[in-house]
């Protein structure tokens, strides 16, 4: 599991999204430092419905009807829902290690 | 600038086009929308960023894709999905091995050549060895024999007539026996006369064997002695397959019989050379009791072991001497009888298995020499691909994924391997079939069928997860550290798998080596054994003529000595003898022999045959003692005999057996021994030279024997072109007889020999082909290791490192490799040569000369196999290898 992939499941936590809205998202919840393009962006996607954590889902009815073609929606599955969970705990395992060993050298 | 998208997308895999093309391209659209309205510059980078995106996904969407086209189920991967990776697999695994095609056709090249040898060694033993005799039930028929510990009869003899009645009515745990025998012995159909092997048995015998007639009927109770039951082949080769075959009478054996049926092609008993059973009726009283010899084959109940039936066996026969009487002698045999008894199969295909079992067991090592070199190769490669590797998990590959993109390579050289195995093998298998000495059972039988395809199918994917597991475990755990300095750290941790893969090819190829090694030597000591006659310059053929005027001994005889005299006067004859059974192409008879001077004894059990004329010249016989048979001897009833060397010593220990007397078991008649000549080899050099007593062409009365059909034996340089004077000879004084069973007495001998020559030259070949495989693994290795260490000989080489110096470390770290190859070869060796057994003849098994020999050719070979690279490093220029980083 990569950053973009773990970015990715982060962005659909909060419900169903279309492929821009998710680079949105991730762009957003990262600070800017992941930016995915189009083809990364959709083989990460690819690779998360391949691999069960996300699927499909029929578009919101609120959403807004988008000239050209018809935007698709993802959502995250259970398994993607645990994945995400799982995937959090290890980094804030890791973020707080970090801190503690960063905090000590700060100290002496 | 949709349409730029839509042909960028267009280099997506087909399944992730479908899928997401149209979305990737509207967001690269929608991404230079947003960036355009900035600034013209901002949407040229746009463009130029997402084209370089798109590209590089596809690219990777190639190599690792993501899209599987049918979403699996959200526990696991199904089947289905399983089937698909790895398709992607081995589809990418094609395009990495096209990219390389010199690797490719190696890998491929040294296991097909590997698996070909496998393939087509399991196809002979399969047929051969493998598949049930055809017969019913072929797992309860057993062949019965027996031996008497302590007696002077062979280790291990067959029954006698008495046997087969106790054991029919009192056995409870055999369904079905019957005692069979089998010979050599005159056809006569027409003009057309041959010796043909056969065999006499009693009726039972098809019963037994659960055999049915393709062609009229079987020998019933009623038959007794007058009807036979033909082979397929005799009824092909002699009666053009003609179905008014059934009911025609001829001389067959000893007199006239019918024919009654004709086997199926499929039935051999008791060889594939068989081509005729005469029935006979084994009744109370009507033999001699205590006739060893006769084979007996019995089809036992479901259920009894092989041992409750043998313990039965041996308690029936203990009761013998008293139901029928016999001889003390006899009685002292029975009293230590101990019944052997063991699968017909093993009976049938005994003496092919041992070569064939060596040879498959050498043809899976050298598949298993040729595995470690694959696999080696591998190694080198993966090593090549290791940073990529690095990469691939640096981005999230998974370990498996790993594991599968190098295992799938290896199974898709492994499969190709395969098929060319079998093609290799369809095209070599008639070539050494060619080869093969005859009486191989079910020879014809012999081909690539389903079998070897599926046994090739499975031996590819085994062999192809031998080949890559190594290589591919240790790949698949690529260290980042090594892509962040640049990968030309030590190579000393990364070596050990493949010094393994040396030591055991080293000590595979060493065993082979040794094997074929002791081989050798049997063969040589073999052509050196004298048989006690001389092979050179003699012709020998037989005829069986059918005149009024022949019809006891001596007429025989008058007739015999005349056509000698005839034949001894073609130009280049130097001499020509008679002679019953002529060595190494038929057996002979035994029998008991009782002397005047230990009479009331049962006497020595001595082969017996007649000869006449020049025999013991024309064969360089020596005569020790006494003189050779004379005109005399062969035409009155003198009652002459000449006897063999250990056949004197077996009678008289310490007399001089020169007019001694003594009385074969079964005559009324004494005969006074004249002569004494030399043993001689009778029917295979490897088994010792045989007491034996000559006959005269006459016996005391005329009509005891009579010599319808002997062998003549001509001492001529004309071997070759001796045939035809012959013939004319024969057809002025028997133009109704055929001359058959002409051979020169060389080839006899060669034919002797041939089973070993065959499996020598075989296993030869194979342990050449490990020896090759072997130094190219060695060379290999340390060539690899050489490239590796430039940059430390580089070093090594401006501090002052001289060139002999350089050599010397790769050549001495290439002997070590070899050196624990060979002492591992040699214990191996040491544990597994017995497995040769009745093949070596006069050499121990662990023979030290062999051993020692042959690991020296070992050692040789790995100097050669490392001095290469070896120079190679001691050319190294230090400034261009320090440069080289």
């Amino acid at each position: 599991m990569n950053l973009l992939d773990y970015h990715v499941l982060l962005a659909l936590s909060s419900g169903p999204m279309h492929g821009y809205a998710i680079k949105d998202a991730v762009a957003l919840d990262s600070g800017g430092t992941q930016e995915p393009r189009a083809g990364t962006l959709y083989r990460i996607i690819a690779r998360l419905i391949s691999t069960g954590q996300v699927r499909e889902t029929a578009p919101p009815s609120d959403a807004p009807i988008h000239p050209g073609h018809t935007r698709r929606y993802y959502t995250l599955t259970l398994a993607g829902r645990r994945t995400l969970a799982e995937q959090a705990r290890l980094l804030k395992g890791a973020a707080a290690q970090a801190e503690r060993r960063l905090g000590a050298s700060g100290r002496s | 600038m949709n349409t730029l998208w839509a042909c960028v997308v267009r280099l997506f895999p087909r399944a992730f086009r479908t899928e997401f093309g149209v979305d990737v391209a509207a967001q690269a659209h929608a991404d230079y929308q947003r960036a355009r309205a900035r600034s013209v510059p901002t949407g040229l980078w746009s463009i130029t960023t997402s084209l370089l995106n798109i590209i590089a996904a596809a690219l990777a969407e190639h190599l690792r894709p993501t899209w599987v086209s049918a979403p699996p189920p959200s526990k696991g991967i199904g089947m289905r999905g399983f089937f698909d990776v790895w398709r992607l697999d081995l589809t990418y695994a094609g395009r990495a091995l096209r990219r390389s095609p010199g690797f490719a056709a190696v890998t491929v090249l040294t296991l097909a050549l590997a698996m070909g040898v496998t393939a087509g060694i399991f196809t002979v033993v399969n047929t051969v060895l493998i598949q049930p005799l055809p017969f019913a039930n072929p797992d309860r028929l057993v062949y019965i024999a027996g031996t008497a510990p302590g007696s002077d009869l062979p280790p291990e003899f067959g029954v006698s007539p008495e046997f087969f009645l106790h054991y029919r009515q009192r056995a409870t745990l055999i369904e079905d026996v019957a005692i069979f025998n089998t010979f050599t012995s005159t056809l006569r159909v027409g003009d057309r006369v041959e010796r043909i092997p056969m065999a006499v048995a009693t009726s039972t015998v098809f019963s037994t064997l659960g055999a049915s007639p393709m062609l009229g009927r079987l020998p019933g109770t009623g038959d007794a002695s007058s009807v036979a039951v033909i082979s397929h082949t005799l009824w092909q080769m002699w009666f053009a397959g003609r179905a008014d075959v059934i009911g025609q009478t001829h001389f067959i054996g000893d007199g006239r019989r019918t024919i009654i049926g004709v086997m199926g092609a499929e039935f051999t008993f008791p060889s594939d050379s068989t081509l005729l059973w005469m029935s006979t009726d084994v009744r109370e009283g009507t033999f001699p009791v205590g006739r060893f010899g006769g084979g007996m084959v019995a089809r036992v109940k479901p259920g009894s072991t092989h041992e409750n039936v043998a313990r039965e066996l041996t308690n029936l026969a203990r009761e013998l001497p008293g139901r029928f009487g016999g001889s003390a002698a006899y009685a002292r045999t029975m009293a230590q009888y101990v019944a052997v008894v063991r699968p017909l199969a093993d009976e049938v295909l005994g003496p092919a298995a041992r070569p064939l079992w060596v040879l498959f067991a050498a043809a899976g090592i050298v598949l298993l020499i040729a595995c470690a070199n694959v696999a080696n190769l591998f190694m080198v490669r993966a090593e090549g691909r290791h940073r990529e590797m690095a990469v691939r998990q640096a981005i999230g590959a998974q370990r498996g994924q790993l594991l599968r993109v190098q295992l799938s390579e290896v199974l898709l050289v492994a499969i190709a391997a395969g098929a060319l195995a079998v093609l290799f093998a369809s095209v070599t298998l008639p070539l050494f079939l060619r080869f093969v000495p005859p009486g191989l059972p079910r020879l014809s039988a012999i081909h690539v069928d389903a079998t070897t395809i599926l046994f090739t199918a499975v031996l590819a994917i085994v062999a192809g997860l031998a080949c890559g597991l190594l290589p591919a475990i240790r790949s698949s755990r690529p260290s980042l550290a090594r892509l962040r300095d640049g990968s030309r750290s030590s190579t000393r941790g990364r070596l050990w798998a493949r010094n393994v893969l040396v030591v055991a090819q080293t000590a595979l190829a060493l065993v082979l080596l040794i094997a074929s090694g002791l081989l050798l030597r049997s063969h040589s000591k073999l052509s050196a054994v004298n048989p006690g006659y001389d092979v050179r310059d003699v012709f020998t053929f037989q005829i069986a003529p059918e005149q009024p005027a022949l019809v006891d001994g001596p007429s025989f005889a008058q007739f015999w000595l005349s056509f000698a005299d005839r034949l001894e006067a073609l130009p280049g004859v130097q001499s020509v003898g008679i002679v019953e059974n002529v060595p190494l192409d038929e057996g002979l008879s035994a029998a008991r022999f009782r002397t005047d001077t230990a009479a009331g004894e049962a006497g020595p059990l001595l082969n017996f045959t007649f000869a006449g004329a020049d025999y013991y010249k024309a064969m360089g016989i020596a005569v020790v003692a006494g003189r050779p048979f004379s005109r005399e001897d062969a035409v009155s009833s003198l009652g002459h005999v000449v006897i063999s060397r250990s056949a004197a010593k077996m009678l008289w220990p310490d007399a001089d057996p020169i007019g001694r007397r003594v009385q074969r078991e079964g005559l009324t008649t004494w005969e006074t021994v004249v002569g004494v000549v030399d043993d001689v080899i009778q029917d295979d050099y490897r088994d010792a030279a045989v007491p034996l007593v000559y006959f005269p062409l006459t016996g005391q009365q005329p009509t005891q024997w009579r010599l319808p059909s002997p062998a003549f034996v001509v001492k001529t340089a004309r071997t070759d072109s001796i045939a035809t004077d012959i013939r004319s000879v024969v057809r002025e004084v028997a133009p109704e007889a055929p001359m058959y069973r002409a051979y020169t007495m060389e080839g006899l001998a060669e034919r002797s020999r041939l089973a070993l020559s065959f499996t020598m030259l075989t296993l030869g070949i194979v342990s050449v082909l490990a020896l090759i495989l072997g130094a190219v693994g060695l060379y290999g290795v340390l060539s690899y290791v050489v490239t590796e260490r430039t940059r430390e000989i580089g070093v090594r080489m401006a501090l002052g490192a001289q060139v002999g110096g350089v050599r010397r470390m790769v050549v001495a770290q290439g002997l070590r490799v070899i050196a624990v190859g060979v002492a591992i070869g040699l214990v191996i060796a040491a544990m597994s040569t017995r497995a040769l057994g009745t093949l070596l003849f006069g050499v121990d098994a662990r023979d030290p000369w062999v051993f020692i020999g042959t690991a020296l050719t070992m050692g040789l070979i790995g100097l050669a196999a490392s001095y290469l690279p070896a120079r190679r490093a001691s050319n190294v220029d230090p400034i261009t290898s320090l440069r080289g980083d």
